[in-house]
This record gives structure tokens, C-alpha cells and sequence, in this order.
């Protein structure tokens, strides 16, 4: 494989991690709660695009529309989910104070949620869909070919994280946002309303997970009640070895985990390969003992005990 | 004081009389069917007590413990599973493996000390880190593992499945583990060592000062839950006959989990009544999944409604009783002042 | 009556912290809390701003009680707290730090008037107004923190400490903007350990011992007695 197409191919891997550390990083920073129901988010608006049914085929539903509608159809309704999650499992917790080790069992909760209702609706066998099937093509870029999707992939994060920066920076939500994610409290004493702030950090973290589940589905047309799973793991890795509690620390976490993994499996001896992802794992101990604020956050983060 | 200085056979001293008399009753009846789910449930008693002896001890949660089941229960088979043929799945085992054919229950021992070596080594680092972090590592631990097993296929199958290991987990046999797990965290909970754990969770900053090493304490804490978990792993295996590594995964991790804390996550007596109340509405449910006829009519709910009850149940636990069902009520044990 | 507190009862865990605290403050007036550290000051504060939830006792805010209340909410309801530690957004510029507390009144662009009485009592904070507030100095810091609370439009200002950590030079400034604020008419409640500045500028004093509360008056007239130091210190020199 050549140096382009094995570029390619990780900053696309990492691209989709990145966007799920996003999601997950966003929640984490105003919650201090990590979403594994993020992973199932991107489920759920994976499975919108076909009708509901317990037959192996699914006809498509809102994958049937044309482009601009499908996409806004699928982030509203992850975002929805997003927040639909947040008003009815995580802030009545809220509202009781219930602490970290609880609000980890119920993100675990709200996500095995999702999946069983999932599962009840549509079975457990893996169901084909087809959208934007141009972007299956492959591209000449210098010589050499690559996956259409791959490329779109990389470019749709490049925009959403810039558009991030400057909903962060300039928009006073994001502002308020980026305090809250720096003190909770001393945020509210400020007047920033708690639940407004919440609420918009899972919807936000919704329209990513929308995003990347039509960014998923059109890469391997797959469809399978688990398939959150393994992104939310990404995402999770990628959070804690990036840097709890930092945006930015989440998003060059989940980069470069999707870097690295793709990088490793293209490089290492065929022996080694199983282990890539057991030494990936590996690292969240290692990040948590020896840098707890996470390989690549800024300076201000803390840890809450 | 002679309270406190006397030795505890509460609540095990209740509970295991209760399950005793559960069994026989069930034996009774005579249902096959229900007989296997008790059996099973008392499998997962082993696991949801193991579990307990950590998490109601330390207040740590643990979402990695089904990495010690793993560990375990492919141990176990290891020693156990299919004679003759064991070369055929497992190429990749030792020599010494393929040959012996060890019995059951030192088989199960043995294996359980493996995952309980693991579960040291795990624990070097995992003890060093506060309680969420702990959590965090330990749900990382079962990534880990269950990568390794999932490609190292010359002793796992891979991620194919491994039939043959020898049945051995009935109705009786579940209960002994059973009553030999609830009295292990019994005695667990009354060592000097449960007794540390528990005030480093209530009071960190003055076990501390009163000379506690909190990661010792939690180490301990941990190999003693991770041993008996993994028993656990190793029933479950052999009560099934098959193993796959996907049958330790999250399912399992969701399943032990949700049985301790609808149960109560902070007592052993929880941990018993959480495992026996989700069975119940298991079963409950899967025989209307089943379905069955009244007066002509058949009552039928689909298949996957289990899954989104359990979901659900717990997740209304967690909101409006998180101390669980029995809360911080210990069977025959007063309550603190 | 601005603010009235009955009988507080605040406790961390099952220890309480503090215990029958009652004290009132009225409008235009400056109150000052005093006591050793551990004395409860900052619990109190911290329950009349809506962050700790009294077990025990009641807080009105213009004969209306506000127990249980959200601290966005008693914001808007005109208590601001300045909490101990300062606690500014580090990773956050001045500018941005100012535009959160805008918040709540509209937004920075609709509080020009707050914002150039800000920058004429803190020209500092316009000279660095895009800075990195966790760059700033100790004393810098405790002028955002004030200039912070004062966008929120306070009817009664809390501050918590403002002279720890601080150089001296930035204690006199922030004495000299207190009194300031005063005379424009924002009531002020103020949490101290040193007697001496307590006295100096405040209307009212209460004493808080070990969570409760052991002795109040005016200040002028607790300056005359000889054994206040005895009453609060049992022992250690004043600052």
C-alpha cells in the first residue's frame, strides 16, 4: 500500500474517532460523565435510514430522500435522541447528585437501552443499506487511488471542528460552554443556567453522532445493532488518553488513535497484529497512572477525584 | 462491643439456609425448566457475590470483572474441555495441556488462580488510581483481555466457539459454589481486611491517616472478588458446555452489573437478592416470550422484550432507589446509628 | 430587609458545618463576617448563593425564601458571590470571562455602562482584556472576579476573602473599590479574617466560631471592647 493511500485511510479512521471523542468529550465536560450511549447514538441514526421491520431486508425509509434532507432528517433525529436521553436518564440523576460510579452504570444503562430496542425492532441479523453511493468510488489523487468517502470523511471533520472552534470561541453559548466545562459551579453562580448548557452539549453531541453514523453507513453499507460499540470504545480511549475534561485534548486523542491503529495495522508484521488493539487499550491504564490530565490537553485541566 | 468483637455469620448465616431451602423446594416441583434457571441463577450468584466483595467493600465500580470470568473459564477448559479432540480446537496449548486431562474441580481452582494472577497484576495499577479512574482502567482491562482472547486462536478458537467441556453444573453443584461464594465475602466482609476496605470508602482521608495503604487494601480487595468471580466465569461455561469469548463481553458485564445494583450495590445481602429478583423477571419474561395458552387464547410477548425490561429496570433503580433494593440493609446486621 | 437568614443549619456529609447561624443584611449597608478559618464563613456563603443546600433553617431574600433555589437563579434574583479562591476561568481571555457573567443581563454588548465602570476601577482588566485570565497575577485575578460579579448587576455583592493571597497594595485597591461601590449603592457582604479591615469599613460585624455564631454589632461599637481578640482567637496574634 502505498504512503498516500495509508495516509488516507488513517486520517479517515482517525477523522471518525475524533468526531466521537468530540461527542463523548463535549458530555464529559460539562457532566463529568462519559456517554457510551454515544456509540448507540450513532446506531440509532444508522438504523433511521430504514423502515423498521424484522425482515432481513430493510427497505429504505428516510434513506430514500434526497441528500440535504436525509442528512438534516438523521442529525435531528440523533440530536433529538441526544436529548430525549439527557431529560429523561441523566438529569433526574443530576437532580439527585448522584455521583461519577452512577452515572457511568447509567450512560452503560441508556446505551444497552438503545440496543435492545433496536434489537427488538429490527432483530439481530446485519442489514444492508446503500446512501450516497457516489462516494463509493475512487478517486485519482496524484497517481495514486483512494476511497471518495475517505476523502469526504477528513474533509467534513476538518469543517465541523472548525465550526466547533468557532462556536466555542466567538458564540457566547460556547463560551458559557467551555467555562461550565471549567467550572460547573462557578458557572451557575454566574447565572449560566445548568440544564440549558446540558441540554445543549448532548445535542450537539447527537448531530456529530448523526453525522458520523451517515459518514459510517455510506463507508460499509452495514447495519448491526452493535455497531456503536466499537466507536464508542474509540471514543472512550481516545477521550481519557487525550485528556479528560479538554476538547481539544478528546479530538487529538481520538486522531490519534485512529492514526495509530490504522498505521499499526498496515505496518506491523502480520505476527503482531492481533496485539494493536490490546496495546491501544493497554494505554488508557497507562495514560490514567502516569498523565491523568491526557497526552494532548492544555493546561487547565483538573481531575476530579 | 461484644457486638462488634463477635464473630459474623450473619448475613450469610440467613442467607444460605434460604437458598438451601429455595432449591429444595424448586427440586420438588419438578420443572425442568425452572430448575435450570435457578441453576442458573445460582451461577450467577457466584459471579454477582465475587463482584460484590469488591465494589460493596471499596465502592470502586467495576466494569472489568468479566475479564477474570474469561480468563477462567478458557483455563478451566483448557484442562477440561473436550478429551481427545482438545488438540483439534486448541493447537497452540502446551503439550502437557493436551495431554492431562485434570478434574473438574482442581481444574476449576487452578483456573481460577490464573485470573486471579491477572487480576494482581491488573490490580499494580489499577489500586494506584482514585475510584473513578479505577473504573475506568478496569473497563479497559476487559477490552484488553477480551482482545487478546479474541485473536489469540491458537488456544482460544479465536472467535469461534468451543464446545465440549464436560457438564458438570447442576442444581446442586451450582448451590455448593453458591453457598462457597456468599460464605467467602462473609468471611471477607468480617476480616480486618474487609473492615479497612470499607473505611477507606467511607472516611478516605482518615483511613489514610490511621495508617491504611489504600492500594494494599484494594489489592486484596480485588484478587479475593476477582478468584471468586471467575469461579463463577468457570460454572457459567460448564453449565453451558460451549465458550465463546463473545459469551464474556458486555452482555455478561451489563447482566452481573445490573444484578448487583437493582439488588443493592453496598451488601451481600444485595447482591443475593439482586441475582435472585432479575432472574425471577427473567424467567418471568422469557416464558411469555415463550408464550402460553389461557382458555384458548395465547399469550405471547416478542422475543427481545427481556433485554429493554432489564434495561429499563435498571435504569429506574438508578434513578429513583440507587441504594438498590435492600439498600444498606444487611441481613440480621442492626443498622448504624 | 434585603437579605434574612433564620436559624441555617449546613452540613457536609453528617458533620455540620454550620449551626443556628442567623443575621440579616439590609439594603445599602456593608456586613462583614469574620472568624478563623474553619469558622464556617464560606459555607454560609456558599448556601446563600444557592451552591450548598441548608439541612436546617431558612434564607429570604426580600421576605422571600429562596432555600432550594438554583444558584443561576439567585443570581437573577440579584445576590452575586465572589467565592473564596476566585476561582476565574483560567483557560478563558478577561474578555470572555466578563461575557459569561454577561449572561444573564443580555449579553456584554447590551452592559457598556457596567462594562466602562469596570474598566475605570479596574484599568487593568482593559489593558489585558484578551489575556489568558490564568495568566494574570494574584491580585489581578481578584479584580476579575469582582468585575465578573459586578455584570451580573448585583443588589448585594458577596465577597469571600478578597484580601487572601493578595500584595498589599492590591488589598488597598480593593478596600477603595468596596468603598466605592457602596457609596453608588450596592449592599455588600463581605467575609474576613482580619479584624482590624473588618472594623475599618464595615456597618455591621458578625462573629462566627467553630459554625456558630458568637457575637455581632456595629462595628463601631465592637472596636471599643477589649476582649474581641480573646473571643476570636483564643491564642493566635491578630494580622
Amino acid at each position: 500500500m502505498n504512503a498516500i493511500q495509508l495516509m488516507i485511510d488513517a486520517l479517515s479512521l482517525g477523522s471518525q474517532y475524533a468526531l466521537v471523542a468530540l461527542g463523548i468529550g463535549l458530555i464529559f465536560g460539562v457532566m463529568r460523565m462519559i456517554n457510551f450511549a454515544q456509540g448507540d447514538l450513532i446506531m440509532l441514526g444508522a438504523y433511521a435510514l430504514v423502515v423498521p421491520t424484522t425482515a432481513d431486508l430493510a427497505p429504505p425509509l428516510i434513506g430514500k430522500l434526497p441528500a440535504v434532507a436525509l442528512i438534516i432528517t438523521v442529525i435531528t433525529i440523533t440530536a433529538g435522541a441526544g436529548i430525549v436521553t439527557e431529560r429523561f436518564a441523566f438529569r433526574p440523576l443530576r437532580r439527585r447528585e448522584a455521583d461519577g460510579a452512577t452515572l457511568l452504570i447509567s450512560s452503560f444503562a441508556v446505551g444497552y437501552l438503545l440496543q435492545s430496542i433496536v434489537l427488538f425492532v429490527h432483530t439481530g441479523r446485519p442489514k444492508s443499506v446503500s446512501i450516497f453511493a457516489d462516494l463509493t468510488r475512487q478517486l485519482e489523487l496524484g497517481g495514486v487511488r483512494v476511497a471518495m468517502i475517505d476523502i469526504v470523511t477528513i474533509c467534513v471533520t476538518a469543517l465541523l471542528l472548525t465550526a466547533m472552534v468557532v462556536f466555542l470561541r466567538r458564540l457566547r453559548w460556547g463560551i458559557e460552554m467551555r467555562a461550565a466545562t471549567e467550572d460547573f459551579t462557578m458557572a451557575r453562580i454566574l447565572g449560566v443556567r445548568a440544564d440549558a448548557v446540558i441540554a445543549l452539549a448532548f445535542a450537539i453531541a447527537g448531530a456529530l453522532a448523526g453525522i458520523l453514523s451517515l459518514l459510517y453507513v455510506a463507508k460499509t453499507g452495514v447495519l448491526d445493532f452493535r455497531m456503536g460499540v466499537p466507536l464508542a470504545i474509540a471514543g472512550f480511549v481516545g477521550t481519557v488518553i487525550g485528556g479528560m475534561g479538554s476538547l481539544v485534548g478528546a479530538v487529538l486523542g481520538g486522531l490519534f488513535l485512529g492514526v495509530a491503529s490504522s498505521l499499526l495495522q498496515a505496518l506491523l508484521p502480520e505476527v503482531l497484529r492481533p496485539g494493536r488493539d490490546a496495546f491501544l487499550y493497554g494505554l488508557v491504564i497507562f495514560v490514567l497512572l502516569v498523565r491523568p490530565q491526557g497526552l494532548f490537553a492544555g493546561r487547565n485541566v483538573g481531575e476530579r477525584t | 462491643m461484644k457486638r462488634f468483637l463477635e464473630p459474623r455469620i450473619l448475613p450469610a448465616g440467613g442467607l444460605i439456609p434460604m437458598l438451601v431451602l429455595v432449591c429444595v423446594i424448586v427440586h420438588a416441583a419438578g420443572n425442568q425448566l425452572i430448575e435450570g434457571s435457578l441453576t442458573e441463577a445460582l451461577v450467577y450468584m457466584v459471579m454477582v457475590v465475587g463482584l460484590s466483595i469488591f465494589v460493596s467493600n471499596s465502592g470502586i465500580i467495576s466494569f472489568g470483572h468479566v475479564s477474570f470470568a474469561l480468563v477462567g473459564a478458557y483455563a478451566s477448559a483448557w484442562q477440561t474441555c473436550c478429551p481427545g479432540l482438545r488438540g483439534v480446537f486448541m493447537p497452540g496449548l502446551p503439550q502437557i495441556l493436551l495431554d492431562t486431562n485434570v478434574p473438574v474441580m482442581p481444574a476449576a481452582l487452578a483456573a481460577a488462580l490464573l485470573a486471579t494472577a491477572v487480576a494482581a497484576v491488573a490490580g499494580i495499577a489499577i489500586t494506584r488510581l482514585n475510584a473513578v479512574a479505577a473504573s475506568i482502567a478496569l473497563l479497559s482491562l476487559l477490552f484488553v483481555v477480551k482482545t487478546i482472547y479474541e485473536n489469540w486462536t491458537s488456544v482460544t478458537a479465536g472467535q469461534g466457539s468451543l464446545a465440549g467441556l464436560p457438564l458438570y453444573v447442576g442444581l446442586w453443584t451450582a448451590l455448593a459454589w453458591a453457598t462457597g461464594a456468599i460464605i467467602a465475602a462473609q468471611l471477607y466482609m468480617n476480616s480486618a481486611h474487609g473492615l479497612r476496605l470499607r473505611a477507606i470508602r467511607e472516611e478516605y482521608a482518615a483511613a489514610r491517616a490511621a495508617g491504611i495503604v489504600v492500594w494494599r487494601e484494594r489489592m486484596i480487595g480485588l484478587v479475593v472478588s476477582a478468584f471468586v468471580f471467575a469461579i463463577g466465569g468457570i460454572l457459567f461455561g460448564h453449565y453451558l458446555g460451549t465458550l465463546a469469548v463473545s459469551i464474556y463481553w458486555l452482555d455478561m458485564t451489563f447482566l452481573t452489573l445490573a444484578m448487583l445494583v437493582v439488588g443493592g450495590m453496598r451488601s451481600l445481602t444485595g447482591a443475593v437478592t439482586g441475582t435472585l429478583a432479575v432472574s425471577a423477571v427473567r424467567e418471568f419474561l422469557r416464558a411469555f416470550e415463550r408464550g402460553f395458552t389461557v382458555s384458548g387464547n395465547t399469550i405471547q410477548i416478542p422475543q427481545g422484550s427481556q433485554e429493554i425490561v432489564l434495561a429499563l429496570a435498571l435504569l429506574l433503580i438508578l434513578v429513583f432507589r440507587p441504594q438498590g433494593i435492600v439498600g444498606d440493609y444487611e441481613l440480621g446486621v442492626p443498622p448504624p446509628r | 430587609m434585603l437579605v434574612e437568614v433564620e436559624d441555617l443549619e449546613v452540613r457536609y456529609g453528617s458533620v455540620p458545618a454550620v449551626r443556628n447561624v442567623s443575621f440579616h443584611v439590609a439594603e445599602g449597608e456593608i456586613v462583614c463576617f469574620i472568624g478563623a478559618n474553619g469558622a464556617g464563613k464560606s459555607t454560609t456563603m456558599l448556601a446563600l448563593a444557592g451552591v450548598l443546600h441548608p439541612t436546617r433553617g431558612d434564607i429570604r431574600i426580600e421576605s422571600r425564601s429562596v432555600v432550594g433555589l438554583a444558584p443561576e437563579d439567585i443570581t437573577r434574583l440579584g445576590i452575586a458571590l465572589v467565592p473564596e479562591g476566585r476561582r476565574i476561568f483560567g483557560g478563558l481571555t478577561v474578555r470572555e470571562n466578563l461575557i459569561v457573567a454577561s449572561g444573564i443581563r443580555g449579553g456584554i454588548t447590551r452592559q457598556r455602562s457596567t462594562l466602562e465602570l469596570i474598566f475605570e476601577l479596574f484599568p487593568i482588566l482593559h489593558q489585558r482584556f484578551d489575556s489568558r485570565a490564568g495568566n494574570l497575577s494574584g491580585g489581578e485575578q481578584q479584580q476579575l472576579a469582582i468585575a465578573r460579579a459586578l455584570l451580573t448587576r448585583p443588589r448585594l455583592l458577596i465577597v469571600d476573602e478578597p484580601s487572601l493571597g493578595l500584595a498589599p497594595k492590591f488589598v488597598e485597591l480593593v478596600y477603595q473599590i468596596f468603598a466605592h461601590l457602596r457609596s453608588n449603592g450596592t449592599t455588600l457582604l463581605l467575609v474576613e479574617q482580619s479584624m482590624r479591615r473588618a472594623l475599618s469599613l464595615a456597618d455591621r460585624v458578625y462573629l462566627l466560631k467553630s459554625g456558630s455564631m458568637v457575637l455581632h454589632g456595629k462595628a463601631a461599637e465592637l472596636a471599643e471592647r477589649d476582649d474581641l481578640e480573646h473571643i476570636y482567637f483564643g491564642g493566635m496574634a491578630a494580622p
